[in-house]
């Protein structure tokens, strides 16, 4: 009985906390729910590039892709707009011109050589055919004084390059440009074979970090510039959202009479229990954060269904467990431990579907797996420790002498009939032997 | 006379009329199946279904109005645009950021839209009919041509993810259970993802629904309600096949197990259709086929997990017996 006081406690704890969270946190939702930016961005044509082909615009769009990715903004829709456009929406975007800065902004990296005179002074810059195109990645560091600095990791053949370079210039400057702006001239002091580089100069952290994040999405293929910029409403219309909002409420209500009605007691511990569920998931939701779209709230509410079942399961077992002339605390622990071999199995089949979804989907896939799987994760928690608290707390042992309090007749409990003995431990993890 | 748990009241029979029940699942799959294979043969664009503007692209039209554009308002060029066959729009009110020349515009209505049949400019007028009917000064500000939002590389990527999913499902449930009800499992599961797109093939070709982005998350939701109901029957025939199998025979264990859970099959099924039924009969235009979609693949989900999964574990059955027997002799 002790634990199980400490086990309510600490449920009324978690949920003071998830409460606390809701409040303070806000969600970021997604284009579909509440709209936000609309960039417009044009690809211009320049003396090197005469027409914009299909080709660079495929390669801008990739790029832009990931260049939203790596702002950490997930569910951003690009679409190709007539021949040179691309449509940008981003949700949630806290600080437009960030977006601005960002998607605009070509990043080119290029590693130059010096040009020397007779007296090995060094008199200007030329390429060196080093350049963004051959780094296989691009991390901010510090060194040894904790000052930041922009680490560089070539591919095969920019390695190559770069142990070239560094040999021919042995005890020479280099020039790391930007850009088209030089941002570190370091001396070379000897060979580097190992594709490493690292960019040392004055930067701030997120002055390296603007950079990296440029240098890793990759190199805008073609100039664009924002032709074009608003906020905007929701993809699903808020009209209709409104109208959906309202009609889910009324759907849940209708739900939980329908537990009261048919479980009685149970029920409403249930239906307690899910109000809990729904809070603690919200909570996850919040603290991960996941960028709520329709997709999201549809595998939310795929997996308030499954903790809904989980409960009917182990009430309808329970059922069985007191008409074969249980007693209250032993039908409910034996209710519990048999339906949760199909609770766990059910729940594990989804979870395993989930993760492979979360990892080879697209967006939309991905945004559905991660609250699913977060959802079916708590409900296992939920239907387990809290229900089964509170039907413990609530009925507490002997006999049960209201049977109406269960959905059941007087008549059920007296006919008992013999059933096979259900052992706890056997019963724990899925199969009984 | 000793009772035991197997003599529940057998409300339904699924091993007798094993047979009855996979017909009827033919039955209803055909339809669909047809509906399919015409469309793959009479659209442009060769898919099962009718796709929309999320999959082919469309057209953007932006009107400027110089007053604010309520919720409500929203709601109605919704729906006079529908009377106006202008069918799944998606309407967006925008809120210009930088403050453009003309400091009148306060709002910008934008309709994305597929081009009817008979060319762009058809389309335009039919909008722009409704917009200036609303609104008797907007003017339009633009028209321009976008690309699809899914590509075709993305859905093929999505169907490559679920079928490894499904892999993992059958590899998962042979281990917890047996091969046979893994394979019965994936099966239900393809019945009821088959009836949902067959439905919406056929609603394609009658009534020209077509099906967009939340079409695939509608068809994940009933993969997962699938999987889910499907194990819970199963879980009872495995638990009374290790206590009973000396003192009933495979039938009767199924058949018992079936209405053990026949309470919470229902139960469960009915308190969803709760929510999807209020959601699609109080709730928004814009998510009203994505309801749909769960609302049918609800039903045969259940059908199936009742019925159709039951049946086709008892036929595999009675075929490795038979089997057996020959060997045997």
């Amino acid at each position: 009985m002790k634990n199980k006081i400490i086990m309510f406690w600490a449920i009324v704890i978690l949920t003071i906390i998830s409460l606390v969270i809701i409040k303070v946190k806000p969600i970021p939702l997604g284009l579909d729910l509440v709209g936000g930016s609309r960039i417009v961005l044009e690809a211009q044509t320049t003396d090197t590039i005469a027409k914009i082909t299909q080709d660079m615009m495929d390669g801008l769009k990739t790029a832009i892709e990931s260049r939203v990715n790596a702002m950490g903004v997930s569910e951003t829709m690009v679409q190709q707009m007539g021949e040179k456009r691309l449509l940008i929406e981003i949700p949630n975007i806290s600080d437009p011109k960030l977006a601005r800065e960002f998607l605009g902004e070509t990043a080119e990296l290029e590693f130059k050589k010096p040009i020397l005179d007779d007296n090995s002074n060094v008199i200007g810059w030329e390429a060196s055919g080093l350049s963004g195109e051959d780094l296989n990645k691009a991390q901010v560091g510090t060194d040894a004084a904790g000052k930041w600095l922009i680490t560089l990791e070539f591919n095969g053949k920019g390695a190559q390059k770069f142990a070239k370079l560094t040999r021919e210039f042995k005890g020479f400057p280099i020039a790391i440009y930007f850009n088209g702006e030089s941002i570190s001239e370091p001396v070379v002091q000897q060979e580097i074979n190992g594709g490493n580089a690292q960019i040392t100069g004055e930067f701030t952290h997120d002055a390296a970090k603007k950079i990296v994040d440029l240098l890793n999405a990759g190199a805008l293929p073609v100039p664009a510039q924002i032709i074009e910029e608003n906020t905007v409403g929701p993809t699903l219309g808020a009209d209709s959202l409104q109208k959906s909002k309202t009609a889910g409420l009324i759907g849940i209500a209708a739900v939980m009479l329908f537990m009261l009605v048919w479980y009685r007691l149970p029920g409403l511990i249930a239906n307690i229990a899910l109000v809990i569920y729904s809070l603690i998931v919200f909570a996850i939701f919040k603290t991960v954060p996941v960028t709520l779209t329709l997709a999201g709230i549809a595998g939310f509410i795929l997996s308030i269904g499954m903790a809904v079942d989980a409960n009917i399961l182990i009430f309808e077992r329970t059922k069985e467990e007191l008409k074969s002339g249980r007693t209250l605390f032993t039908a409910i622990n034996s209710g519990f431990d048999r339906a949760f071999t199909s609770i766990f199995d059910s729940n594990m089949s989804t979870v395993i579907i989930c993760v492979i979804l979360y990892f080879l989907g697209s967006n939309i896939v991905k945004g559905f797996a991660l609250t699913l799987a977060i959802g079916v994760l708590v409900s296992m928690f939920s239907a387990i420790s809290v229900t089964k608290n509170f039907m413990h707390l609530m009925f507490g042992t002997g006999q049960l002498k209201y049977p109406w309090l269960f959905g059941l007749k007087e008549s059920d409990i007296n006919e008992a009939y013999q059933a096979s003995e259900t052992k706890r431990e056997n019963a724990k993890f899925g199969v009984l032997d | 006379m000793s009772y035991s748990v197997l003599d529940t009241k057998k409300i339904i029979n699924v091993v007798k009329y094993r047979w009855l029940w996979i017909l009827i699942s033919v039955i209803f799959l055909m339809p669909g199946i047809i509906a399919m294979l015409w469309s793959v043969k009479t659209y442009p664009t060769h898919t099962p279904l009718l796709v929309g503007i999320d999959f082919t692209g469309g057209t953007i039209i932006k009107y400027s109005v110089n007053t604010e554009v309520s919720t409500n308002d929203i709601g109605k060029i919704r729906l006079d645009l529908s009377k106006n066959n202008v069918d799944n729009p998606v309407i967006q009110v925008l809120r210009p950021v930088t403050t453009e020349a003309d400091s009148n515009i306060k709002n910008i209505i934008s309709v994305k839209t597929k081009f009817s049949e008979n060319g762009q400019n058809e389309t335009i007028d039919a909008v722009s009919e409704v917009i200036t009917a609303d609104y008797p000064e907007a003017q339009l500000v633009e028209v321009s041509s976008v690309g699809p939002v899914l590509g075709k590389q993305l859905f093929i990527n999505s169907l490559i993810a679920i079928t490894l999913a499904l892999l993992a499902i059958v590899i998962y449930l042979t281990v917890r259970f047996h091969f046979e009800f893994a394979l019965v499992a994936c099966i239900a599961l393809f019945h009821d993802v088959l009836c949902v797109v067959g439905i919406f093939s056929i609603l394609g070709l009658l009534c020209g629904v077509t099906i967009d982005s939340l079409f695939i998350t509608a068809v994940l939701t009933v993969l997962g309600y699938s999987v889910n109901n499907t194990i819970v029957v199963f879980d009872r025939v495995r638990e009374n096949l290790k206590f009973y199998s000396k003192k009933a025979t495979y039938d009767e264990i199924v058949n018992a197990s079936v209405n053990q859970t026949l309470a919470r099959s229902i139960n469960t099924s009915l308190t969803t259709l709760l929510v999807l039924c209020s959601l699609y009969f109080l709730g928004g235009v814009t998510t009203k086929d994505f309801v749909l979609v769960l609302i049918i693949g609800v039903v045969a989900g259940t059908y199936s997990s009742i019925f159709l999964a039951n049946a086709l574990i008892v036929v595999w059955n009675k075929f490795e017996q038979a089997k057996k027997a020959k060997t045997a002799q």
